[in-house]
């Protein structure tokens, strides 16, 4: 299991550095989306079987040994929810760069204007 | 007493929501900000006065002991930052009033300020490295939104930029973030560090540290990934950009800062030597950069660039003495930077242009801005007995005393570029003959209030100048604390609360 969680994670980062690197900056979109999903189960990939380490879950006065660490999970939550509010703002930030520029290149987006400093 | 921690962030957030869900823009509004921002103010000297030179005050949220709860951890450099944060912010939102009448005013703009100023003071308290990304991204979140506020259509683009370093930044920190709980079993610096302490040689240690080294080096803008802020900065507001200047790289320099002393081992030489070299990549790079703009918040952007270079080698040099002088350039650095945007604007709103080619005769109109403005200038570029000087000494004399001529022979070159620069705006702005219409933006009330508070500003600078041994004291008192892991750990680890401990 650990083994194809590392694989699955390695492509889906090989190919969020290959959109990322395009000059479409909607490919450039979808390159953050599938990147911050690669860090999400790269952490959720940590929770697995806990080795030497305890969970940190509190019974009484002894600490639980029998449960998987849930602490990956509750970061993944809270990366999803943080990564989920960056996509929807950069999506809209695109929108309106291509309304204001009606390109979707960003090689032209940059080049200077003539009355550009 | 103790609570008093959690109110630097607390009150601005209580204060962005307050203004989020209360009724319309109105000077009531600005009322409640401006004295939110002196009480944040307040808090921040009050909890310096208590942790400046003695142990650490910690607090565990919702009771819980430190490794199973987040801690909450004021030590002495943190409370000098909040101080400075609470200064500028204060600063910066006083000058926001007079840059617009309240009619004009962009309803979102203060909710998101004190959101900003949350965010970042909240980076500066946590005890634990998942908050610190949570609080990383409250700011980050607060300044995209910021940016892109009042950008017009040509500008707009710039805000890109900026987003996607800054989004792939966050990516990276979330890995290492996890990388980190994989590694040390753990998310508390105090615990990291004992940990760490105990795993000293390892690789592991080493990858997490680098990793970490790249985030928050892109955040501060060092040498290769620093391309985003200097075309970026300059599409906000002045008083904005002061605040930007200011706070949000020096975020970056603090957590450096706190991961290579407090919390990883001492030991990790390759990590000091590349940002070392880094740095004085860095200083003479934008040093140059600078000279290539011609309108004054360009050339201020990458100056500013510039500047962060100094913190980092000194932090590359990772002497006691290198680290005093790094805590002693960031304070200088806050405020005559922050003071130096403020100045621009004040040209700018002045004279209704801030391209260099469209401006003149300021010296004629205004000379006390033109006092202010040398005055600041020399202190950046580090003219003695002003308040830049002392930093940069100190840290050239420990790059020559650690062998790294070619750092200290960087460091002075990019001083002189950054002087080239500066007389590049005095020249063009303040000497020449005035070109073609200049009509002042505000009123001359306004202007001689954005004055005014330039002027408190430059003085502050040439109190920390004039006062430099005092200065150094507690910026040598706040690196001791933060070289020193064991009362760290024993402060955060020690407070007691519910849950016993995880072992």
């Amino acid at each position: 299991m650990a083994y194809d969680t590392a694989l699955l994670v390695g492509v889906m980062f090989t190919v969020s550095t290959y959109l990322l690197l395009q000059k479409s900056f909607i490919r450039i979109l979808f390159g953050f989306i599938i990147f911050s999903n690669a860090g999400n189960l790269f952490i959720l990939s940590i929770s697995g079987a806990p080795g030497n380490r305890r969970a940190p879950i509190i019974e009484g006065d002894r600490p639980v040994t029998a449960y998987v660490d849930p602490l990956p999970q509750a970061l993944v939550l809270t990366a999803i929810v943080i990564g989920l509010g960056l996509t929807v703002y950069l999506v809209m930030l695109l929108y309106r760069i291509i309304l204001d520029s009606k390109t979707i290149d960003t090689e032209k987006l940059f080049q200077p204007e003539p009355d550009d400093e | 007493m103790n609570s008093l921690v959690i109110g630097p962030f607390a009150i601005p957030l209580a204060t962005a929501l307050l203004c989020l869900f209360a009724g319309r823009v109105g000077v009531w509004r600005r009322w409640t900000v401006g004295i939110s921002a002196f009480v944040q103010l307040v808090v921040a000297l009050v909890l310096a006065s208590q942790a400046v030179g003695q142990s650490p005050l910690v607090v565990v949220m919702g009771g819980w002991t430190a490794p199973l709860g987040v801690a909450l951890v004021v030590d002495g450099l943190a409370a000098l930052m909040l101080c400075l944060s609470a200064l500028v912010s204060f600063v910066c939102i006083l000058y926001s009033y007079l840059e617009l009448q309240v009619e004009v005013e962009q309803p979102m703009r203060l909710p998101l300020m004190q959101l900003l100023v949350a965010g970042i003071n909240l980076t500066f308290i946590t005890g634990d490295l998942f908050n610190l990304f949570v609080a990383f991204e409250i700011m980050l979140v607060a300044s995209y939104a910021l940016l892109t506020l009042e950008a017009n259509d040509r500008h707009i683009k710039e805000a890109f930029p900026y987003l996607s370093v800054n989004i792939f930044a966050s990516g990276i920190f979330l890995i290492s973030a996890g990388l980190a709980y994989a590694v040390f079993g753990t998310l508390n610096l105090a615990q990291i560090s004992e940990r760490a302490a105990e795993m000293e040689g390892q690789f592991s240690v080493l990858l997490v540290m680098l990793l970490l080294m790249v985030v928050f080096g892109i955040k501060a803008g060092v040498f290769p990934l620093y391309y985003w802020l200097p075309n970026s900065y300059p599409i906000l507001p002045y008083s904005l950009s002061a605040l930007y200047c200011g706070m949000l790289t020096k975020v970056g320099v603090y957590v450096l800062l706190r991961m290579l002393c407090t919390v990883f081992p001492h030991s990790l030489d390759r990590v000091h030597i590349v940002l070392a070299l880094l740095a004085g990549a860095t200083m003479v790079m934008a040093a140059l950069g600078a000279i290539s703009r011609n309108f004054i918040r360009g050339i201020l952007s990458f100056q500013h660039v510039s500047q962060i270079g100094y913190m980092i080698l000194a932090i590359g040099l990772f002497t006691p003495m290198a680290i005093t002088a790094c805590v002693y350039y960031v304070i200088h650095h806050i405020i005559v930077k922050s003071s130096l945007f403020l100045i621009g604007g004040t040209a700018f709103f002045r004279s209704g242009s801030d391209h260099l080619e469209r401006m003149g005769g300021l010296w004629r109109l205004s000379p006390l801005l033109g006092c202010l403005f040398l005055l600041q200038a020399f202190s950046l570029s580090g003219i003695p007995p002003l308040s830049g000087f002392w930093g940069k000494y100190i840290v050239i004399s420990e790059s020559l005393g650690e062998g790294h001529y070619w750092l200290a022979a960087a460091a002075l070159l990019a001083s002189l570029l950054t002087m080239v620069s500066m007389m590049k705006i005095w020249l063009k702005a303040f000497w020449d003959k005035p070109r073609g219409e200049q009509a002042p933006i505000v009123s001359p009330r306004a202007q001689r209030g954005m004055t005014l508070i330039v002027a408190v500003m430059v003085f502050f600078s040439l109190c920390i100048g004039f006062n430099a041994e005092f200065f150094l004291k507690i910026a040598q008192s706040a690196a001791d604390g933060l070289m020193d892991q064991s009362i760290y750990r024993e402060s955060v680890l020690n407070t007691m609360g519910k849950g016993g401990t995880a072992e």
